[in-house]
């Protein structure tokens, strides 16, 4: 379903309220088909929060987005897909590897997509944000 | 002191989450059904189902914000609310229950965006960000509810009966009664499915009438009678349920059928409707479809029987 809405009404998601309604939506279906993603959310979120200077706010498309300072790490979505930006040597890598997909939007994009299914997956995720997060710093 | 205690027990922040976001919700919706229904229009407006549901979950979420919940524990909160506030409707506002399956992914999604939205602004301790929201919606609801609302659709299906129209027009003008268990999945859930039509004689003037399952009947009167071509009738009474009444209303019906020159007649089955709940986007799709299922059941019928 979220791969046929992005593809087919992806357009909408300038629209006033439509990535948050589908963000609920997101969540609903997952709190009926895998609820436990939904505690992992949670759990990558506080493990976020105890980085130095990081905070999470709403994301403009729908999701959770961490932030240091005025700089996305990356965001989550209801469901468990992980939007994170990185460098393109590191999409490639990581892609190659099979760890992560390009972004579900902008797949020619420095972004890549990871998708949480379990526990692993769970720290995979939090290991590409520290990754993003040391990006970011290192800029800084 | 033991009193004071025992208020604690049971106006918990959980309780009083779910119990003053509906008493909001339902007060709100009441209030303005009993306004717009005396002032004629009876329109259910997208802000009924849509900004209230919202501010129901921002209101909840004021109650629960200092309670820690994890997404999991606060989206199944936002889902015991929502059913409470669909049993709530059921109860105090009069509606059907097949109405409110229909509404239900509305009310559970907007609860829950409600919800989490709440849970982030709350979270920023700002409280001209929190008058802001909710003066926002405050004005978005009230001008919608003064806001003009009028929509009229038509839906249209065709079938080829394998008989000349002479015999298929006999089946059409009234029809005996359909036995065959309804398919549609809202029928079978107890939405009244069309089982047979009457008329009070065959020529223009003439009394019809389209009986439903559930013993409910459609009056109508025959506006167009051009034999083994064109069928058409407007509805002068529709039945009181809480499944229609002021949400929509069916306003002409027709039949036309067209001699494919083969010994076979494609018949089209037309209606026209006017919806009195908005947002159109989201409640256009079921009247289409319901309506829809309507035609292909009187006219499957009326292909089985002229195909004997």
């Amino acid at each position: 379903m979220f791969q046929f809405v992005v593809k087919y009404l992806g357009f909408l998601k300038s629209a006033p309220l439509f990535p948050q309604v589908f963000e609920s939506f997101l969540i609903l279906w997952t709190l009926i088909s895998r609820p436990v993603i939904l505690d992992y959310v949670d759990d990558i979120r506080s493990k976020v929060l105890t980085w130095p200077n990081t905070s999470v706010s709403l994301h403009k498309y729908g999701g959770i987005q961490f932030n240091h300072g005025n700089k996305e790490i990356g965001h989550i979505h209801g469901n468990g897909i992980l939007d994170i930006i990185l460098s393109r040597k590191l999409k490639a890598q990581l892609i190659k590897e099979g760890l992560a997909k390009p972004h579900h939007v902008f797949p020619k994009s420095g972004w890549i997509s990871f998708h949480l299914y379990n526990e692993k997956d769970k720290i995979m995720a939090l290991e590409l944000l520290h990754r993003s997060y040391s990006k970011i710093l290192l800029s800084n | 002191m033991g009193l004071k205690q025992n208020m604690r027990d049971v106006f918990t922040p959980q309780f009083k989450g779910f119990f003053w976001s509906n008493l909001v919700g339902i007060s709100i919706i009441g209030i303005t059904k009993y306004l717009m229904t005396e002032n004629g229009s009876g329109v259910i407006v997208f802000s009924e189902f849509v900004v209230i549901p919202i501010l129901m979950g921002m209101i909840s979420g004021w109650f629960w914000q200092d309670l820690g919940l994890v997404t999991r524990r606060l989206a199944l909160y936002s889902c015991y609310n929502s059913f409470l506030a669909i049993g709530l409707s059921f109860i105090f506002l009069g509606e059907g229950i097949i109405c409110l399956v229909i509404v239900s992914p509305l009310i559970f999604c907007f609860m829950l965006l409600g919800t989490i939205f709440g849970k982030g602004i709350y979270k920023k301790n700002n409280d001209k960000l929190n008058v802001s929201i909710v003066f926002i919606l405050a004005v978005v609801f009230v001008t919608d509810t003064l806001s003009k609302h009028e929509y009229e659709n038509e839906v249209s299906d065709t079938i080829v009966v394998n008989a000349p129209p002479g015999r298929v027009w006999q089946n059409v003008v009234a029809f005996k009664r359909i036995n065959v268990p309804a398919q549609f999945w809202l029928f079978r859930l107890g939405l009244p499915s069309p089982v047979e039509s009457t008329v009070t004689g065959y020529y223009r003037g003439a009394g019809r009438k389209c009986i439903f399952s559930n013993n409910y009947v459609f009056d109508e009167t025959i506006s167009t009678y051009d034999i083994s071509k064109n069928l058409t009738f407007d509805i002068v009474n529709q039945p009181k349920d809480p499944e229609i009444m002021n949400h929509i209303a069916i306003l002409r019906g027709q039949f036309l059928l067209k001699d494919n020159g083969n010994g076979t007649t494609t018949l089209t089955g037309n209606s026209w409707y006017r919806l009195y709940v908005f947002p159109i986007w989201y409640y256009d799709i079921w009247a289409k479809s319901i309506t829809r299922n309507v035609h292909l059941r009187v006219m499957q019928h009326i292909k089985e029987l002229s195909e004997k």
